[in-house]
């Protein structure tokens, strides 16, 4: 098959095009294309059952981080609190709904969408790569785990937790609650998660099980 | 670390990368091998589109910018903010390194991802000659910052959820937001639509390290 020998020794790069032999690489590096400096491919740190840890511990950090008050504050004898999911939900309710469901997707249904479609991942990997309709589902997360990645932006929050205290810190006082601390190691763990994880290393654990 | 390149495009040896899987194929398959994605050699229309989404990003940057972002009512004073406007009374209020930080995320990102991409697709549509490596670097960057401009929509969502006591102190979105949030979404479609390996065709008659 002249397809295969090909594609063994030969890649392209996905920003020009350009024809690149491929060479094994020591862990760690990353090969980068020498004509536009895309990162085309590295050395697969892809441990499936440390990626399962990984998911389990973010699912248990998922609800807290999302349905615990993140931020407090304290206003002429009266207490407020508010949460990641009532956030998107008051901007919802104040009709700007397309604002509402840009924090929703990226904050809220992103990563935990994320989440589980990496643990649906990892239990086909584990245990049902032999029968068609796990495969099949696995082929079809693996297509959307590149917009599910993208769309995931908890570092974002994290930071904006920092800037709305302390923009509200002019007007009174502003304490952190649980979920602040819950979405901080939800970011963490996600972070730790995202690094594992390698797209082209799953694609293969697909490929080579016929 | 760079590896060595035969200096060839794909599309001239007969191959072709599947953009969703990454996938290599032969340029006469119609779908992907591997996860049986429509190929394209080249996404000829993906220039129209990603004009089109750049175009209408550029015409609401301007209601974004003008338009109040908040309404603020402080002890029945009632202030209406534009993004300009929040960062100069964070400079007020003596908190110079969060309007940094809400500067780059709200104006300087916005502004430099579209001026970033009209240079970008400029160069593709009429040819010019603008070092391709560098316009190539400035895509990956304009790539990566893109998402942190989500930062002042967090913000605004956990603002609006927190200060909700009447008169006393009050904060609601306003017309800004939503034109802020359909930026940050069409810009990331122009540049996640584009096919880029159109730049590098393009100039191809001429040194391709220039």
């Amino acid at each position: 098959m002249h397809e295969n020998t090909v594609e063994n020794s030969v890649t392209l790069c996905r920003s020009c095009d350009l024809v690149i032999r491929k060479r094994a690489l020591p862990s760690g590096v990353r090969a980068l294309c020498p004509r536009c400096s895309t990162a085309l491919y590295d050395t697969p740190y892809c441990s499936v059952n440390g990626m399962l840890a990984l998911c389990i511990t973010a699912l248990v950090f998922y609800f807290p981080a999302n349905f615990l008050p993140v931020l407090e504050i304290h206003f002429l004898g009266s207490v407020r609190t508010t949460t990641v999911f009532q956030g998107a939900f008051a901007v919802f309710n104040q009709g700007y709904w397309v604002v509402g469901l840009a924090v929703l997707a990226a904050a809220v249904l992103g990563p935990g969408l994320l989440i589980l479609s990496i643990l649906a991942q990892i239990l086909i990997v584990k245990w049902g790569l032999s029968i068609p309709f796990w495969r099949d589902s696995l082929k079809q997360l693996l297509k959307f785990q590149g917009l599910l990645s993208q769309l995931t932006m908890l570092e974002i929050y994290v930071i904006s937790f920092l800037v709305s205290s302390f923009q509200l810190s002019d007007f009174s006082d502003i304490y952190f609650g649980m979920g602040t601390f819950c979405f901080t190691m939800l970011f963490l763990v996600t972070l730790f998660l995202q690094r594992e994880y390698d797209l082209e290393h799953m694609w293969t654990l697909l490929d080579g099980h016929h | 670390m760079v590896i060595t390149s035969m200096k060839q495009q794909g599309k001239d040896i007969g191959l072709c990368l599947c953009r969703v899987c990454q996938q290599l194929n032969t340029t006469g398959r119609t779908h992907c091998l591997r996860c049986e994605t429509e190929l394209k050699v080249r996404d000829y229309g993906s220039l129209q589109k990603s004009w089109a989404l750049l175009i209408t990003a550029a015409i609401l940057l301007v209601p974004a910018n003008l338009y109040p972002i908040t309404i603020l009512t402080n002890q029945g004073q009632v202030r209406h903010d534009t993004i300009f406007s929040g960062i100069v009374h964070l400079v007020h209020s003596d908190m110079i390194p969060i309007a940094i930080i809400v500067f780059i995320a709200s104006i300087l990102v916005p502004w430099v991802k579209i001026i970033g991409l009209s240079i970008y697709l400029c160069a593709i549509s009429f040819n010019l000659p603008i070092s391709k490596k560098k316009l190539m670097v400035g895509f990956h960057v304009i790539e990566w910052i893109g998402r942190w401009s989500m930062l002042d929509l967090f913000v605004i969502s956990l603002t609006v959820a927190l200060v909700n006591m009447g008169q006393l102190l009050d904060a609601k979105p306003a017309p800004a937001a939503t034109a802020f949030a359909l930026v940050i979404l069409l810009t990331q479609l122009a540049a996640k639509i584009l096919d880029t390996r159109l730049l590098w065709d393009r100039l191809e008659n001429q040194d391709d390290t220039n």
